[in-house]
């Protein structure tokens, strides 16, 4: 069995499994349940001045028949005051010892503010800090969480503040809500962040009841954008941490987070650079328990690779993630239909004849019996048709050898500009 | 004609000014394609101008380029 644990900037845990800060994280007797059931740390729900809710916060979208293939929550932070989140914090920590604790932490932009809320939490004896600069709604409009993630010289100012007297690892949490998500990370590196987070949630409007007229949710009637996470996001957050895991400029452990809900996922976002994940929506979906499959699967794999430590998966596929321009313009797949995996439901042609390239022929074979086939010479390699085959193993992508040397679009343009200087005009008549 | 076809009528083309003599003097690429100057001292001075239209033959071009072929060593 392989080792699981993980220290991310300093920050202990015994696997990579973290509640990410959110309603599961609410009280102690979460937490110390959700460790009971098998998670390796949690970040406490945002601690602040406690705020107040709304009631109806929650809405989800449902996508043929998966449940909750998109969550969209228009909660604020913490409800309750410090002092009892505190105490709540203090019995975990002292029954769960080798568990990671990290408090979340969302005030008002100012020096004295930030000082006041770190020196009391770090008095309290948790392992970390998690900087919310992320959440999109409520806190925002008040100058908090989003609304000072989306300015890099305010994120760097308040990591700045806050390692002036952390004593623990500071995490800062990065919203998706940015043209450039690396650009906020690298100001929060230059604030002395020791590691970041993301990605917090993404505004968004769950949807309107077509008969009501009601945005969903709503709230007597009235709607407001919201954060939106779950499985739908993963592909986002997942580049996003790829983004920040190749910037040298960066250079700091990540706790990766957005739509994660399997292990599989867990393997994703460590092999594209994070140390540690946190999760969500899967445990406000399916609850705590989901951990105890993700540590067997994680397990499993890690044993099935010959892996001694989840360690070993961080960052292994950061450098197979490029830019478009270095990508080589003369590798060559092909699709291939295999007969008898085929069902003959048409979707390959259906899709290549109206969204791709036109090259798979709907053909009678000697039998008389109707087939498939694909002009490979036609074919881009655009993977459309194995993508909507409804039958496993009934298309394969083929990567062809055309004996054509790599060549990348960064490449070409360099040998057209070159070719274009070395003659002039009157040469090239 | 197949994309395919397309693209093997315009490689053509290209391989027949290279088999003349040709080297590839230039390329302008605009809205409408690539303008693929080639250029023969021997047996007397010329110029042709070859318009590619199809992706696959502006990418052949310039990976014969990429690989040293078809342009002079100057």
């Amino acid at each position: 069995m392989a080792d699981l644990s993980i220290n991310l900037a300093g920050i202990k845990s015994p696997n990579p499994f973290w509640l990410a800060s959110a309603p599961p994280t609410n009280t102690g007797y979460q937490v110390q349940r959700a460790f009971e059931a098998g998670w390796g740390g949690a970040v406490w729900k945002t601690l602040g001045e406690p705020i107040i809710n709304v009631s109806s916060r929650f809405a989800a979208v449902h996508f043929n028949g998966q449940r909750v293939a998109g969550f969209n929550n228009i909660e604020l932070i913490t409800d309750r005051p410090l002092e009892v989140n505190l105490k709540e914090i203090y019995e975990t920590k002292k029954r769960f010892p080798n568990h990671a604790i990290i408090a979340s932490l969302m005030v008002e932009p100012t020096q004295e503010k930030w000082h006041e809320i770190v020196k009391r939490v770090e008095a309290i004896g948790v392992d970390g800090l998690e900087l919310n600069f992320g959440c999109p709604h409520g806190m925002a409009e008040r100058g908090m969480g989003a609304a000072s993630g989306q300015q890099p010289d305010l994120v760097q100012a308040q990591t700045t503040w806050v390692k002036e007297v952390a004593t623990t690892p500071v995490i800062v949490k990065l919203t998706p809500n940015i043209t450039d998500i690396t650009v906020v990370a690298r100001s929060a590196v230059q604030g002395g962040a020791d590691a970041i987070s993301m990605i917090n949630t993404i505004n968004s409007l769950a949807g309107v009841d077509i008969h009501s007229w009601n945005t969903l949710p709503n709230v007597g009637g009235q709607g407001a954008h919201g954060g939106y996470c779950g499985p739908a996001v993963k592909p986002i957050a997942l580049s996003m941490v790829a983004e920040c895991a190749r910037d040298l400029g960066v250079g700091v452990p990540i706790s990766g987070i957005g739509g994660i809900s399997t292990w599989q996922d867990v393997v994703e976002f460590m092999l594209m650079g994070a140390t540690g994940i946190q999760v969500c929506t899967a445990v406000m979906h399916h609850g705590f328990r989901i951990v105890e499959e993700m540590i067997d699967g994680l397990n499993n794999y890690l044993d099935d690779k010959g892996l001694a430590s989840v360690t070993e998966l961080i960052g292994k596929s950061v450098s197979r993630y490029s830019n478009w321009g270095d990508l080589d313009l003369n590798y060559k797949v092909v699709a291939r239909i295999n007969e008898e995996n085929c069902i003959n439901c048409n979707k390959c042609h259906i899709a290549c004849e109206d969204a791709s390239h036109q090259c798979i022929d709907m053909l009678t074979n000697a039998d008389g019996k109707a087939i498939l086939q694909v002009r490979e010479e036609d074919c881009v390699g655009c993977n459309l048709c194995s993508i909507v085959c409804p039958a496993e193993g009934a298309i394969d992508m083929i990567p062809l050898e055309n004996g054509a040397a790599p060549l990348t679009w960064n490449e070409r343009q360099k040998v057209i500009s070159s070719l274009n200087g070395s003659y002039s005009e009157a040469e090239v008549v | 004609m197949s994309a395919f076809a397309e693209f093997a009528k315009e490689q053509q083309e290209v391989d027949g000014l290279l088999f003349k003599g040709y080297t590839i003097a230039g390329i302008l690429e605009d809205l409408d394609g690539a303008r693929i100057k080639f250029v023969r001292a021997e047996p007397a001075k010329s110029a042709v101008e070859l318009m590619l239209l199809t992706a696959d033959a502006r990418k052949y071009v310039t990976t014969l380029i990429f690989a040293g072929h078809g342009v002079s060593e100057k």
